[in-house]
């Protein structure tokens, strides 16, 4: 039973430091290195640094920089009034009206944004006050937005699956790609709850929009020109092959950089502030990555994650039966944990159970990207609550309750994706084929 | 403050800032060898090298930002039980700075370590670069020191004043999420 | 002496023939110790990556492992040697080549803290292709995949457009006509399932590299005379039987290729001949960097 015993260890080790507060990237060195002093007679600080500095220095890590600094190059231009313009014509009649700004501008804006978080606050800086000026229900303006944004991890690119994809070693593009479509399912689904709740919710009252002719409608959507053509060089191109990730994120940087310089906003301060804030965003995933690095060596020695896969696979649970399991999981660690450190720290026990029973790797990278979603609006830890309650000071609990029917979508989602994998599949294995 | 301690305090705070700014090229390094790289491709020209050196300029942008990454508040940390303390915090933040400290002088032991086998055994990279490793790898024992003496400042700060320089980020922490 | 436990650091995947192959012989240690020293295998780089197993073993953080030893021909030009394009074309001259270089090999691991254990190769490299080529003169211009310095030369020698890509992102790369040729083993063809793309596989056997085990000095040096001998014999068993299977797969992996639908060829005589020519200015240049340690093996190659 040692295995068992080793679980006992490192458990007990990783509420201690993660419980305490110590940061997580140094709290899970703890771990690892008392995982090493307890398992192992090698010398634990320099397989340490064996470990991190491969990981570190990863050329497909590249992507994650650049990614980020194109999402806050894109929040300091013009970009989400723009979106607006060009898209609230269109939505102003539909039932449900203009909270499908919320999630349209979401899912367009999740195409060039690799983040949850940044993408709830760029499209939400501009929604929220508009839809407020209208009279729409603050509840249903803030859960739908807190649930679209998160699209910004599903629909490439995403920081969530290129962290996925370094830590199991598989291609990033067709990670990527697997996203776009069940991207797209899941925001019909939320459209599809704006319609439901507009007609059920007794609050739902929002003045009349003014009827556009068709083509003055059309003339406003000139506003989305500038973010189609950056959203199909960034994903055209790595869906046409010309482009790995890492590339097709220089591109967009560079794509995103001109749109500034067109619309005028980038100015040497808006150009450093960017810099710096991707410095510090990339430098904080990589402190999680360094220490996960060395947490999964320090695993492998104890023989923990094979033993697991084994018994797993000694149990005979069904695929559907593991996913269950798994999902529960994963959504009880999502209320304590954010996102990128549920992924690093159950990848290396998670894969080989999932390789072993013989399940998509790549289908499971959306499988634990929409439960990472979920994990967003999950209280007590859940960043786009906290950043809602800073945009528009309301309670955690209620922004919470207004997101509850999102975290539900979500679930359906995953049913959804397990109905019907090719959802995820077909995307990248057609990719492959294509001459 | 007297005049020692603010020249202290004055200069650690630039060694941070300065170190983040080496890591802030860095990532401008990682766009123009992609670029490179691209461009290179494009035009048929080979470019030895390139995902190695966007490799190694990866590992000096994480670890030279670190230091101030972490005062900026911006690394993430599970705060429920700090904040659940109250008027305990101190001694809450105290354990999480020693064992932090700790973790950190570890690191930056062995990563200065790593540096200097690299350079006593001669290794290179296995890539098409041949970079002697001991060049690639010295930003992040740098860094990696950097967090070790910034962590140990903000242990000594809390003892003295009682409060450490960390800012509150939580704002910053959701960019990643 | 109590009972040992060693983990055993691999590159490649669990179901990979030398994986299959290492745990054989980590079980063969483990009966021929009576169980006083258990290896423990770890497979697809679960504890270390293949960049990182040689320095690992060599400095203690694991006891033992297996690596592609040509990876690391940039620290000793000596590594390189089964890795020379053209040089050692058929599993014969392969193993008459490591024969003449075991010597010289061992002892330049040696001085590097290790001890040198077993080695088997893997299929011979040979040239995926969308056209049919019957002289180098056909290779002219076509975009080929390079990913070390030997191949980036090939290229230069043949005239053809080198393209950098990475093992992850190859199928993606042929798939959309960024590269058009690449040299590998049959089994990456048929791991990636190369018929979708690509037409044409000649049998150049360019090059058969080589996986080696090797364990770290001191942790040898510990070890009682009953479990170094233990280790020597399962290590010649593994040799012998590593090279069997691989002779057996490496015809498997052409017919399934054939099968698939790609014509699989030995190389033209016209082909076969130009590319011997690249043979020899490649191992000249080799030459030039490996010294008299260099010589004196191609020389016994060559003697043979
Ligand atoms: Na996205
Ligand atoms: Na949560």
């Amino acid at each position: 039973m040692e295995p068992f015993y080793a679980i006992g260890i490192f458990l007990f080790v990783l509420f201690l430091l993660l419980g305490s507060g110590v940061w997580i990237g140094l709290a899970l060195l703890g771990v690892a290195y008392v995982g090493m002093e307890m398992f192992t007679s090698r010398p634990a600080g320099d397989a340490m640094m064996t470990v991190i500095w491969r990981s570190s220095s990863s050329w497909s890590l590249t992507a994650l920089p650049m990614f980020i600094w194109m999402g806050e190059i894109l929040y300091r231009t013009r970009l989400s009034e723009d979106m607006f313009k060009g898209l609230a014509p269109w939505m102003g009649r539909l039932p449900g009206g203009l909270l499908h700004t919320n999630v349209a501008g979401c899912t367009i804006f999740a195409a060039v944004s690799g983040s949850s978080a940044a993408t709830l606050t760029t499209v939400g800086k501009m929604t929220i006050p508009e839809l407020r000026k209208r009279n729409y229900p603050e509840r249903l303006t803030i859960g739908t937005l807190a649930g679209a944004a998160t699209l910004g991890l599903m629909i490439p690119p995403s920081l969530t699956l290129i962290v996925y994809g370094v830590a199991i070693n598989e291609s990033i593009t067709k990670l990527f790609i697997a996203g776009v479509i069940p991207g797209l399912v899941l925001a019909t689904l939320f459209m599809c709850y704006v319609v439901t709740a507009s007609m059920v919710s007794k609050d739902y009252n929002p003045a009349a929009e003014p009827t556009l002719p068709f083509w003055d409608k059309v003339k406003r959507s000139r506003f989305l020109v500038p973010v189609l053509l950056l959203i199909t060089a960034v994903i055209g191109s790595m869906y046409l092959g010309v482009a790995t990730a890492t590339e097709a994120a220089a591109i967009g940087v560079i794509g995103s950089l001109a749109l500034a310089a067109a619309q005028g906003a980038l100015t040497a301060g808006n150009f450093f502030e960017s810099l710096m804030g991707a410095t510090r965003t990339s430098a904080m995933i990589a402190l999680i990555l360094a220490g996960a690095a060395f947490l999964s060596l320090s695993m492998g020695f104890t023989g923990l994650p094979r033993a697991l896969a084994e018994w797993i696979a000694s149990i005979e649970l069904s695929r559907f039966e593991l996913l269950m399991v798994l999902l529960v999981f994963y959504i009880i660690l999502g209320c304590f944990l954010d996102g990128i450190s549920v992924v690093v720290l159950t990848i290396a026990i998670v894969e080989p159970m999932i390789r072993q029973v013989g399940i998509d790797i790549i289908w499971f990278g959306i499988f634990i990207v929409v439960v990472v979603e979920m994990a967003q609006i999950t209280p007590p830890i859940g960043f786009n609550l906290f950043v809602l309650q800073g945009m528009t000071g309301h309670s955690m609990g209620f922004i919470a309750r207004a997101a509850f029917p999102m975290f539900l979508i979500m679930m359906l989602m995953v049913l959804i994706l397990i109905a019907f994998p090719e959802l995820a599949t077909w995307l990248p294995n057609n990719m492959r084929q294509a001459r | 403050m007297d005049g020692e301690a603010r020249i202290i305090r004055r200069s650690l705070d630039f060694v941070y800032d300065f170190a983040a700014w080496l890591s802030a090229l860095c990532l401008v390094a990682i766009l123009v060898v992609i670029t490179a790289q691209v461009v290179a491709r494009w035009m048929g020209i080979p470019f030895h090298g390139s995902n190695e050196y966007a490799g190694y300029f990866m590992a000096a942008a994480s670890f030279l930002a670190f230091a101030h990454t972490l005062n900026r508040g911006a690394h993430i940390r599970v705060g429920l039980l700090l904040n659940a303390l109250g008027g305990r915090r101190f001694w809450g933040e105290l354990w999480s700075l020693a064992i932090a400290s700790a973790a950190s002088t570890y690191l930056a032991w062995y990563a200065v370590k790593m540096v200097y086998w690299s350079w006593r055994l001669n290794d290179v990279s296995q890539g098409q670069d041949v970079t002697p490793l001991w060049i690639a790898q010295t930003p992040m024992a740098v860094g990696a020191v950097i967090l070790a003496i910034l962590l140990i400042d903000n242990l000594v700060t809390l003892l003295v004043t009682g409060r450490d320089n960390i800012r509150d980020g939580l704002a910053e922490q959701s960019h990643a999420e | 002496a109590s009972a040992e436990k060693w983990d055993m650091p691999m590159a490649y995947p669990a179901t990979n023939f030398h994986s299959e192959n290492a745990a054989a012989f980590a079980k063969c240690v483990g009966e021929g110790t009576g169980g006083t020293l258990e290896i423990v295998t770890h497979a697809g780089g679960s504890l270390f990556g293949g960049n990182d197993i040689k320095r690992a073993v060599q400095t203690g953080q694991a006891p033992i492992g297996e690596r592609l030893l040509s990876a690391h021909a940039n620290e000793n030009p000596l590594y390189g040697i089964d890795s020379i394009p053209f040089l050692a074309t058929s599993f014969d001259a392969s193993e008459k080549l490591w024969a003449a270089a075991s010597d010289k090999l061992k002892t330049a691991l040696d001085a590097e803290n290790l001890v040198y254990v077993y080695a088997v190769p893997w299929p011979a490299q040979g040239l995926y292709m969308k056209k049919d080529v019957n002289s180098v003169a056909d290779l002219k211009g076509v975009k080929f995949r390079s990913y070390n310095a030997a191949t980036a030369r090939i290229a230069e020698l043949a005239g053809m457009a080198p393209v950098q890509i990475e093992a992850a992102e190859l199928s993606q790369a042929l798939a959309t006509g960024v590269v058009e040729s690449f040299i590998s083993s049959g089994a990456t063809g048929v791991d990636s399932k190369v018929w979708e793309q690509l037409t044409h596989f000649y049998d150049v056997q360019a090059w058969l590299p080589r996986n080696v085990v090797f364990v770290n000095k001191d942790a040898w040096t510990a070890l009682d005379d009953a479990s170094k001998t233990a280790i020597t014999t399962c290590g010649e068993k593994a040799a012998a039987d590593g090279l069997a299977k691989v002779k057996e797969l490496s015809g498997g992996y052409l017919k399934t290729l054939e099968e698939n639908g790609m014509k699989v060829s030995p190389p033209s005589e016209q082909l076969a001949k130009e590319l011997e020519g690249f043979g020899q200015t490649m191992t000249d240049e080799w030459l030039k960097s490996a010294g008299d340690d260099g010589k004196a093996i191609i020389e016994a190659y060559r003697a043979n």
